[in-house]
Order: structure tokens, then sequence, then C-alpha cells
């Protein structure tokens, strides 16, 4: 009991000086954010199973982008209980001059076989549940959707040639959480109302709720498999949640974001640790000197480094609750019903894998500690330095992290290997100009030459400052360039994209009217490029779901249909990034090209076979060339190109992309041409922009708060590069003084010392930051790397400034003590 | 029971890059609990070496040290557990206060009554009105009794002192002197000083002499 007394107090005695304070914050600021990253994403998928269970509307859902033929819904029929036939379509609604993009649901009378829809008669009316959709002839539009329209229950709406009455608001629908993560405003028609008009559109997808026992679920599965290979299956239990892929990438993305901010972490932890192993070492010799035995004094310093622990788990769960909390309330506007979840097994774990991380971190200082001698009291001895296993040890506790938290080994591995370069080339540079400038400096006086010779015989420790310094650096450069970057790319949507008006797409039919309504409105069509809807069914023969299990944003995208496009010759906005192009010729159409970054994520090689779904046929593509974006020439490139010839051999319609300039007053004539032509798909560029807006909003939310993180860690980083060096310095400070050095000399070597290491360290930070650049901006965000010389300068002289001046200022600080005062430390 | 230390023909030295350093060789001694004893010499004979070889800090490079405690033949670590030590720089803990220092050697051996037992000896020692000092409040006299307090607080065997009075001046070098002799015949203890001081030699029973490698009584 005495024992653990004197652990506790020595703990705490600890956690009161200014590196106790830093180790303590840095680790609970780092627990605190991976705790709230575990809670969030426990309760999102809890409310995931919850509402699967509660709310797919059926006990399974096979949808797909290519309608069933007549003898595949007998089929199905024949083995279900119950179906119900859903279509959903995005269109253009028009109600006067107003117009506005909508997901339109087509429903036949059985929707849905489980559950109620929610309706009422005004947005903000009481919601009142139903059985059934809606009837012949009338339309249900979603709150937002009727405002904007400026329509009420009661008015009238046009489609096409039908008029609809607004029966109803549509407040939910028990198959919502299908449409994952998606915003889009909805409407909701009965089918019979819309049988005089055609709605298809290459987006269109075809539902069908099934009621089913679980043996003929299964035979179902099995059939869908084979027959219909392009649809995707969701079941209520045991089936791939909708959202769950979505919530998983952006966990996959926290992810990484959380290996930098332990990377960071780490640093600052490892500057504090080499104090914390000075302090340990005496006072383990201290308690020899009385008897205690090592084994008894390792345990103490165990004992205290876990009360730390615990006192920052205690602290850090707190943090976590409150911005847990705060969190999910803003999420309840993407996830309505989510609640707030305490997962006291996910929280345990976590805590778990950052008392794992920790440990590995503070093993070579424990195993430094198990050398610990009575025999350093009575005569100096050598302490030998374990500099390359401190970093061994970082390195492999940022590996656990990343096997833990990231599944996109690209850009993990991509982010080590520049930290690793900047760390070469950061011991490169510190052994290079301090060798050099000590054999520079030999037989020379002064205190350049004196300042180069001290820090030879702290290189080790010097290293250790300069590489924690320049990672910090590297870090906080990356992301504040990456967010600057991202931030104009977004703005300068606007100004790079040709003509104010995307087309995104239209049927060969449409594409007359679309010029002739651009010949009155004096509007100009800038260009128009071919397409047909294609789905990738399988690679090399394995289908989709086997060839690639890990989630990432890529697959997503593939799972559903995209545009394949044709040309003969590489299109003057793209280029060859690899493979050969294809030669016109007729025989050797069943060629295809792709993106680069689509090649990595999906793991291509030139060669593969490329299997699509086109409008229910199966075509088979050989992977010779990959073509990536380059400015100029338009803004419109495709993910995948086939040669011209391949054309007449694909059975499906055309369907066009392309972009238009619309003089100011031709914007108001933009609702006659959707009233004619509802599919067609146009996107202000206005309105772009404002999406881009949106999620500039929300990504600027995230950055900002990430941001904000790793200044934090910076600061503690700088705070413990200083502290922990401090008492050295002073050392040094006092027996100079007693040499008879003036203040006004110490200062200047001290500015010498931490000018060389402010410069070394800014440069290691800015090749880092480079090599990041050029390594991640085209292949990992789409982004042409042109770093700007001048910001990249400024920043090393800002950093070698703020590092000075933080030095400086704590040397000025400790020469106000007297020389007594220096060497009594 | 006897408690002694034997050293058996032990030899001593280091290398360094360019050459070996012939400290002692073959020297031989019993040290016995009750007795006191001054190890004295020049800078760089190798009386500190002697001493953790003595003490059980190191093996001598020939050589056998055996340590009889209460009749039985221990180990090292035993020995080092029957064991106290006082330095030439104190080494007094920076973030205790005195009492607490003091406390500390019983509290790691879990003696409840540590804080009673240690006022009582900072009563013995006149320091009880420093009890909350830290020891950069405290003279080079006062953190130096206090250290041989803390040494002696829980009763070793022997106790080892490495330059105790180097740091201090005469008056302050004579009261801890008094006060470790005082403390040693009190407990019965063997007590093994390193010094350069002839005065705190000329208190010890017994003085030897290491030069050249060899140890002798000291006149």
């Amino acid at each position: 009991m005495s024992k653990l007394k004197l652990v506790a107090e020595n703990s705490l005695r600890d956690l009161a000086h200014s590196d106790g304070r830093i180790s303590l914050l840095t680790q609970t600021l780092l627990l605190a954010f991976l705790l709230t990253l575990t809670l969030t994403s426990g309760s999102i998928q809890t409310y995931l199973r919850t509402n699967l269970d509660q709310m797919l509307g059926s006990d399974m859902v096979i949808e797909s982008h290519t309608p069933l033929t007549d003898s595949q819904i007998e089929t199905l029929q024949g083995m279900a209980a119950g179906t119900s036939r859903t279509v959903l379509t995005n269109i253009t609604l028009t109600s006067g001059t107003n117009w506005e993009r909508a997901q339109l649901k087509i429903v036949d009378s059985n929707y849905p076989l489980q559950g109620t829809l929610q309706i009422g008669q005004a947005p903000s009316a009481q919601q009142r549940p139903v059985q059934r959709g809606p009837s012949e002839g009338e339309i249900w539009l979603d709150s937002r959707l009727a405002t904007k329209l400026r329509l009420k229950v009661g008015d009238r709406l046009n489609l096409g040639e039908i008029d609809l009455l607004v029966a109803a608001i549509l407040f939910h629908e028990p198959d919502r959480i299908l449409e994952g993560h998606s915003v889009a405003k909805r409407a909701m028609v009965h089918r019979a109302s819309l049988d005089a008009v055609s709605l298809d559109t290459a987006k269109s997808r075809t539902r069908f709720l099934i009621a089913a026992d679980e043996t003929a679920q299964g035979a179902i599965e099995d059939w869908a498999k084979k027959a219909l290979p392009a649809a995707t299956l969701t079941k209520k239990y045991g089936g791939q949640h909708p959202l769950a892929g979505f919530w998983t990438r952006t966990e996959n993305f926290l992810g990484l974001a959380s290996v930098i901010l332990f990377f960071l972490g780490a640093v600052a932890l490892d500057m504090t640790n080499r104090r914390w192993l000075a302090k340990m070492r005496y006072r383990l010799a201290i308690y020899a000197s009385f008897g205690t035995s090592n084994r008894t004094g390792m345990l103490i310093a165990l004992g205290e480094w876990l009360i730390g622990f615990l006192a920052c788990v205690a602290i850090a769960c707190s943090l976590a609750a409150i911005a847990f909390g705060l969190i999910i309330q803003d999420l309840q506007g993407y996830f309505p019903g989510l609640e707030v979840g305490w997962d006291s097994l996910a929280a345990l774990k976590t805590i778990g894998l950052v008392f794992v991380l920790m440990l590995t971190l503070q093993l070579p200082s424990f195993i430094q500690l198990t050398r610990a001698s009575l025999l350093s009291l009575i005569r100096s001895t050598s302490e030998g330095n374990y500099v390359w296993s401190r970093l061994a040890m970082g390195l492999i506790s940022v590996a656990i992290l990343a096997i833990a938290y990231s599944d996109n080994w690209l850009l993990t591995g991509m982010t080590l290997t520049a930290i690793t370069i900047a760390i070469t080339v950061m011991i490169i540079l510190t052994w290079a100009v301090i060798r050099l400038g000590d054999r520079w400096g030999r037989g020379k006086a002064g205190l350049l030459p004196f300042a180069f010779f001290i820090m030879r015989q702290r290189l080790f420790a010097k290293s250790a400052q300069i590489m924690g310094l320049g990672l910090c650096g590297l870090l906080l450069l990356f992301t504040l360039m990456s967010m600057r970057d991202f931030r104009a790319m977004m703005e300068g949507y606007g100004r790079t994209h040709d003509g104010n008006l995307m087309i995104s797409e239209a049927q060969e039919n449409q594409i007359e009217a679309i010029h002739t309504w651009a010949k009155t409105t004096n509007s100009s069509v800038r260009s128009l490029r071919p397409y047909v809807s294609a789905q990738l069914i399988s690679v090399n023969g394995k289908s989709l779901a086997d060839y690639m299990q890990k989630p990432s944003d890529t697959l997503a995208t593939l799972k559903d249909p995209i545009r394949l496009s044709w040309s003969d010759t590489l299109p003057a906005n793209n280029r060859l990034a690899g493979g050969k192009w294809w030669q016109p010729e007729p025989e050797n159409w069943q060629q295809i090209s792709t993106e680069p970054e689509v090649m990595t994520d999906m793991g291509l090689r030139y060669g593969d076979t490329l299997t699509y779904d086109i409008s229910g046929e199966a075509y088979e593509f050989t992977l010779v060339a990959s073509h990536a974006f380059k400015p100029g020439g338009g803004s419109i490139t495709f993910w995948f190109q086939v040669p011209a010839t391949a054309r007449p051999h694909i059975d499906a319609p055309t369907r066009y992309m392309g972009s238009m300039e619309l003089p100011e007053r031709a914007w108001v004539a933009l609702s006659q041409l959707w009233q004619q032509h509802p599919t067609l798909s146009l996107v202000p560029l206005k309105e772009l922009t404002d999406r881009f807006d949106q999620t500039l909003g929300i990504v600027t939310k995230i950055t900002s708060g990430y941001a904000g993180m790793i200044l934090i860690l910076a600061l503690f980083v700088l705070a413990a590069s200083i502290s922990g060096f401090s008492a050295d310095d002073r050392q040094k400070n006092g027996l100079l003084m007693s040499m008879g050095l003036r203040k006004s000399d110490c200062l200047r070597l001290n500015f010498y010392d931490w000018g060389l290491t402010a410069f070394i360290a800014a440069a290691g930070a800015i090749i880092g930051t480079w090599m990041s650049g050029e390594l991640m901006y085209q292949s990992q965000f789409g982004l042409t790397y042109d770093p700007d010389v001048l910001w990249l300068i400024s920043t090393l002289l800002i950093m070698i400034g703020l590092v000075c001046f933080v030095g400086f200022a704590a040397c000025r600080h400790a020469l106000n003590s007297s020389v007594r005062d220096l060497l009594a430390e | 029971m006897q408690n002694k230390i034997e050293l058996k023909r032990i030899s001593h030295h280091f290398d360094t890059s360019e050459e070996r350093i012939e400290l002692f060789h073959e020297l031989s001694h019993t040290i016995c609990s009750g007795e006191t004893l001054a190890i004295v010499g020049p800078s760089g004979a190798g009386k500190s070496s002697l001493l953790s070889i003595a003490a059980g800090l190191e093996a001598p490079s020939e050589g056998t040290v055996s340590f009889t405690i209460d009749g039985n033949q221990v180990d090292t670590l035993y020995m080092r557990a029957s064991s106290g030590f006082i330095f030439q720089q104190f080494h007094l803990m920076p973030e205790l206060d005195a009492i607490d220092n003091l406390a500390l050697p019983l509290r790691l051996k879990g003696n409840k009554a540590a804080y009673d037992i240690a006022a009582s000896w900072l009563d013995n020692i006149g320091l009880k009105d420093r009890a909350r000092h830290r020891p950069h409040q405290l003279s080079g006299g006062e953190q130096q009794r206090i250290a041989v307090a803390r040494a002696f607080v829980s009763k070793p065997q022997f106790i080892f002192a490495d330059e105790p009075t180097g740091n201090l001046d005469a008056r302050t070098s004579a009261s801890v002197t008094s006060l470790m002799f005082d403390c040693a015949l009190e407990t019965g203890c063997g007590l093994v000083i390193v010094t350069h001081s002839k005065e705190l030699a000329a208190c010890a029973q017994k003085s030897l002499r290491l030069e050249a490698g060899r140890l002798e009584v000291a006149a």
C-alpha cells in the first residue's frame, strides 16, 4: 500500500511538471480523437443496423440498372411470397418558372410490402402513417421540393404532358435507407399515372421489394447471382448495408488522419521521453542506493507510467463524451434518429489499442531504464544512445495504427514513404551540415565554430530534435498546403469549366431540341460527347464482388453504371499515361483504356479482361492503355474509353454529356426545355458550385478541426523540444558565462544553435512536403501538383523565425538566472 | 551473527581506446559489520572502484568477492538490499522535501510507520523545523545530514560512503562525520568510507591506503 501510494504521488508530481503535462496532453488528445472516432462510428453502425431491421420495406431487395425482362419478373414472382416493383429516376420538375432536380420514385399498388409511409398535408403539418403509396393521378413531394417549387397540397403539377395532383407531402418511405447518404429531393408517383410518358434515363434503377421466407430468400439469391449479375441484393438480415460502405470509407479517411496525428504525437512524446528517462534513471539509482532492487524500481517506473496513462484515459473519456455528443447532434441532420450510444466494448478496444501503441513508443525508454545503475551516482557512466530503437518503435507503432485504421494502402503507403524520405533527408543534412561545420571550424576562433563543435558533441540528441521539428513541420505544411489547394480548386471550378450549364445526360432524341432551344435563346453548345451507360460486372471472369472486397470510392462508383465513351484518337484533354493507345482497325474493337487511379485502386493490369453489362448484354474488353486528364481542350473526361469501332457492336442507346454557355436572359427559358423533356439532365454551373460550396462547407469543417488538432500537436512538439533541451542549454550557458562570456555571446551562440536546427528541420519539412505533393496530388486527389515556390520559401522563413524566436526567448529567460543558479542546476 | 565482505585477490582494470589502465592488483581484505573502515589515496588510484566492488555494484576483473549476511553466504542482489550509500553530491530527490526524502527508503520497504520514523530521525539530526523544506532550500551540510540519515534509516548491514564530506567546509564536515560515526555505532553496521580527508579517515577504526595498485594500512 505504501509503495502504491508512493507510485501515485510520484506520478502526480511528474504530471505537474512541464514534460509531464505535455506528455499527458498529447496522449489525451490522441486518445480523445480516436475514442470520438470509434464512438461516432459505433453509433452510426448501430443506427444502420437498427434501421435495416425496421426499415427495408420488405425481407429483401433486388436493385438493377437494367430493367428485368418479363420472364425474369415471372421467375422472381414465382419464388417470392410477394413483390413490389419500383423505378427510381432523376428528373427535373417544373412549376411556372420554378424548376428543381428531383429523384422520382414510381411505385405500384403493392408498395411498400412492409412498414408504413409517413405523409402530411403541409411541410410543417403532423405526420400520419399510410399503408400504400399515391393513387393514379397523384404525386407526393417531399417538403424541400414542395417549398422549392412553391407548391402546396391541392396544387397541380405538369410532368411532360401529364397533369398530376399534389396530394400529400412525403416525409418518409420504409425503403428510404436504400438511398444511402443521398440528400436528393424526392417525389413519388403511381406507375399507372405515367403510362403515356417515357422516363427512361441512364441512371434509372428498378427496385424489387420482395417478401420471402429464409429458404425462398436463399433460392432468390442464387438465381439473382446467375441471372442478374449486375444487380445488387440487400437482405434485412446478414446483408451488406447500403450506407455501411460509405461510412467505412469515411472511417478510412479519418483513419489516415489519425495516423498522421499519431505520428506527430509520437514526436512530441519522444521528446518528452528523453527527459523522463533521465529523471527515472536518477530516481531508480537513488532507490537502489538504499537497497531497492532493480525489479521493484522497474515496477515503480511502470506503475508511474500506467497511472499517467489512466489519468489520460479519464480526461480523454470526458473530452470524447462531449465531442461525441456534439458530433452526433450535428450528424442527426444526415442520419435522422441517430442517437448517442456509449459502446463500452468498442471504447475499451480503442483504449487497449492506444495503450499498446503508447507502450510500444515507451518500450525503448523502459529497456534503457533496466540499465539504470547506482554506479552513475558514484562516477559518470556511459548511457549509450538509443535513437534507432526509438525511431524503429515509433515507426512500428504508427504501422500498428495504420493496420488498425486504414485500408487505403496506397495513400497510407505514400504518406509513410514521404515521411521516410523526409527523415532520411534530415538525417543526411544534419550529419553533413554539423560534421562539415565542425571540420570547417577546427582551428578557428569564434562562436560559430564553437556552436558547430557543441552540436557535433550532441549529434544524436540534436538529430532527434531536428527530426521531431522537421516532421512536425512536414505534417503541418502538407495539411495547410492541401487545404489551401483544395479550396482553390473548388473555388476555381467555375473559372475553369467550359460553359455555364453542364449537360450531364441527354438522350439522342433530345439533341435536336437542345440545339433548337440554344438557337432561339442565343445560347451556344460548347461540347457534346457521346457515351453509353455501362456497368462493370466482372474482371477476368470474376464477379466484381468476388474480385474486390476492399471498400474504396472507385469500387463504390463502379457498382453503379458509368459512362463508357469512344474515340479513335486520344482526346485533346487527355494524355497517354501508360500502355498503348489502339489503332483504329475494326477487328481491334474490344480494347479499353482507363484512368490510372482506377487501375491502382482496382488493382487492374494491362491485359485484364473487363466485362460490362450494357443494356442487359455482356461485352468484354481488354485493358490496353490508361489515359489521364490534361488541362486545355475541355473539362469532360471519361473513366473508360473504347475505340470508335466498338460502337456499332454495342446495342444500346447513345447518350451525351457536354456543356453550354447561356446568356443571362436564357435561364428563365430553361423550364420550357425541361417541361418538354423532364429527363434531360442539365446542371447549371451555379447549382454545381452551390453543391461544391455545400461540400466545401463540410470539408472545411472537417479539415479545420483536423488542422486545429495538428496545430495543437505542433505546439506540443515545439514546447517539448524547448523543454526537453532547456536543462542542457541552461547548463551550457552557465558554464560559458562562468568562463567569462557575456550574455550577448550566449544569446548569439543559442541563436546559431537554434538557427541551424530550424534551417535543417525546415529544409527537411519542405522537401518532404514537396515529395508528398508529387506522390499524392495527382493519384489521390486528381490535382495537378504545382508548388508555389514563394509560398514554400515564405513558410520556411516563418518556421525558422518562429523556432528561433521561441528558442531565443527560452534562452533569454534562462540567462536571467545567475551563474550560480545555472551551475547549481 | 557475523556479517562480512571478503575481497580475495581481486584485480581491476579498465580499457580506453588506446591503453589498459590497471587500478589495483591482487588485493585481499575482509570488511566486517560493526567496524568502520576508511580508504584513502590519491585521485585516480581506484578508491571508488574498490568501493563499488566491495558493495557488489560491479565485479572485479579478477579474483572473487563473497558476502556473508547473518552467517549465510549471499549474492550481490541480497547484499545490495542490505546496504546503504552516502554520496559526495548528496543526491536527495529534488522534488521531495526533507521528511519525504527521509521516509522514502522505509516506504519502498513497505513500512507503514515511515513518516513517524523519519520525523524522529529528523529530530535526532536537529532538522525537525526543516521537514517541509526542499533540497534547494537547504544548505550543503543540512542536505548531507539528511542524506546520512536516509542511508541509516532502514537499518542496513553496511553503509558505503563516497567522499561524504568532499563538498563541505571543515566545520560542517566535522558535524557530518560525527553524525555518520554515531549512527554506525548505534546501529552496529559496517561503514566503508572513501575519502581524501585525513580528519575523517582518522575517525575510522581502520584506515587503508590505496596507491599504485596496492592496499596498505595507513599510518
